[in-house]
């Protein structure tokens, strides 16, 4: 979409974009020739389908992160899309939902920046569901024994027999994966 | 007064600039990735992502680097069916970081963001009622994200899983315009059949890349106890229905309850139980589909 000063002829360049509030962005536009300023004021639709092609109006400020779009889109449970549904307000929406601007490094980083916000203690941000994971993960220890007797796994089956000890130990509380928590899941995974 | 075409630049806004950087980092990843085939199939409940699954083992097997994308946004299943769901998610230097499952097969599915099994995928939106205006767009820029902010490294073959219905092939060729091609699944019933021939149609008509061949699940099973193989369905012939069409047929796939067991379990058949007829043909379609990487 361009616009047209049609008295001068002449390109409309972008000003100012703010918002969205209440589901509503405002985009100020003004003729270099003759100053004439106009506002584009987009509906609850309008903006979701600006927000759907992920681009900011005016230009991001900082690269995208990984997977920033989907995390940032992505919401928790039904109700809480109801909830947006019959009276969402500036403040139920994100900050770094807007457009997926957000300064973060990492998913961790990006997960910790929502908590911040007051997003992840909830079931809002369901991404940091899984950064909590992957950070219980990262927290797991092996035994140079354990990690011996994974060796004694078949190659192909290895990763996954690996995924497999991880989760149970994860579900289990433990932090460090000894040959006693192998003998735990032994069972379960059949070697 | 001046038109559209006349105006030079979109004033400021940004935008065609910030959607060519996308398509540009897509074009990056994607450089690194030999080939890339859709599984698809104009009718859902057919075993697709159950033979992607078997397909992309037996594939890796033979000593390819596969990827998988589960590209049924709506209806993630690749995650459990190669093992890796609720494996964490890690970003590298170079994007995040998708889990392995058997043989070192990168995954990236909806579900590993999904907090719990009853979660739905819905998206934050203030005007859910119209959400099947924006929908649509949301899940492509989904997909494209996963491809392109994914650490896939060097693949030979990205399998993409994709929902039911002929129209979403669209979605995944906006994203790779150099799709090898796309496998076409479909069960050996009329009603399928009837669907999966248009899907067929639609992807030829249209241009959006070549059928590679035809897979027929749950062509016969065993019976348990006088051992005599019986047809599942009565009626459709795949084989015919692929020569009808002019493309080639791969092969048929026994109907195998312990290859249902398998993916619940997230061992796929051919890992499990190589040594049964199910899992035999996937071997071949797979030797056939590494010939098409190698050749095309």
């Amino acid at each position: 979409m361009k616009l047209l000063c049609v008295s001068c002829d002449t390109q409309m360049k972008l000003e100012e974009t703010t918002g969205p509030v209440e589901g509503s962005l405002s985009v100020s536009f003004a003729c270099p020739s003759c100053a004439h300023r106009i506002a584009l004021l987009t509906n609850p639709g309008e903006t979701q389908l600006v927000r759907a092609l992920d681009v900011k109006i005016g230009g991001r400020s900082s690269p995208a992160e990984p997977w920033e779009f989907v995390r940032t889109m992505l919401a928790a449970r039904g109700e809480d899309v109801g909830a947006r549904e019959e009276g969402s307000t500036a403040s139920a929406e994100p900050a770094s939902r807007d457009f997926g601007e957000t300064s973060a490094s990492s998913v961790e980083s990006l997960s910790r920046d929502a908590q911040a916000e007051g997003l992840g203690a909830g079931p809002r941000c369901p991404f940091s569901a899984v950064a909590n994971r992957a950070a219980e993960a990262a927290s797991l220890t092996w035994d140079p024994s354990a990690e011996k007797r994974l060796e004694r796994v078949p190659d192909f089956i290895r990763p996954m027999a690996r995924q497999g000890i991880e989760r149970f130990a994860a579900e289990r509380g433990f932090t460090r994966i000894t040959e006693e928590v192998i003998d735990e899941v032994r069972g379960t995974l059949g070697f | 007064m001046k038109t559209y075409w006349d105006i030079v630049g979109d004033g400021g806004s940004n935008v065609a600039a910030q959607v060519e950087a996308q398509t540009a980092r897509l074009r990056g990843r994607m450089a690194h990735v030999r080939r890339k085939v859709a599984v698809v199939s104009g009718k859902g409940g057919v075993g697709k992502s159950t033979v992607t699954a078997n397909l992309a083992v037996a594939l890796a097997m033979d000593g390819l680097r596969i990827g998988v994308l589960d590209a049924d946004v709506n209806g993630p299943s690749m995650a459990k069916l190669l093992g890796v769901r609720g494996r964490p998610l890690r970003a590298g230097p170079d994007g995040i970081l998708p889990p392995e499952g058997p043989m070192g097969i990168k995954v990236v599915s909806m579900d590993l963001l999904l907090p719990s099994d009853e979660t739905p995928v819905a998206w934050h939106g203030p005007a859910q009622q119209e959400s099947f205006i924006w929908r649509g767009m949301i899940e492509v820029n989904a997909l494209r994200e996963f491809l392109a902010d994914t650490a896939w490294g060097e693949l030979d073959l990205l399998l993409a899983d994709l929902p039911p219905g002929a129209d979403r092939i669209s979605h995944l060729t906006g994203l790779l315009p150099d799709l090898t091609g796309c496998l076409v699944v479909t069960v050996p019933s009329e009603v399928s059949h009837l669907i999966v021939k248009k899907a067929v149609s639609a992807v030829r008509d249209a241009r959006w890349a070549p059928t590679l061949g035809l897979v027929e699940n749950m062509g016969r099973f065993t019976c348990k106890h006088c051992g005599a193989p019986e047809a599942m369905f009565p009626g459709g012939d795949t084989r015919a229905m692929a020569t009808a069409m002019g493309i080639p047929f791969l092969g048929s796939i026994d109907f195998d309850p312990r290859l249902a067991a398998a993916s619940d379990r997230g061992v796929p058949l051919v890992l499990s139980h190589p040594d049964t007829p199910a899992a035999e043909a996937l071997v071949r379609i797979a030797r056939t589909i590494h010939g098409w990487v190698e050749a095309v």
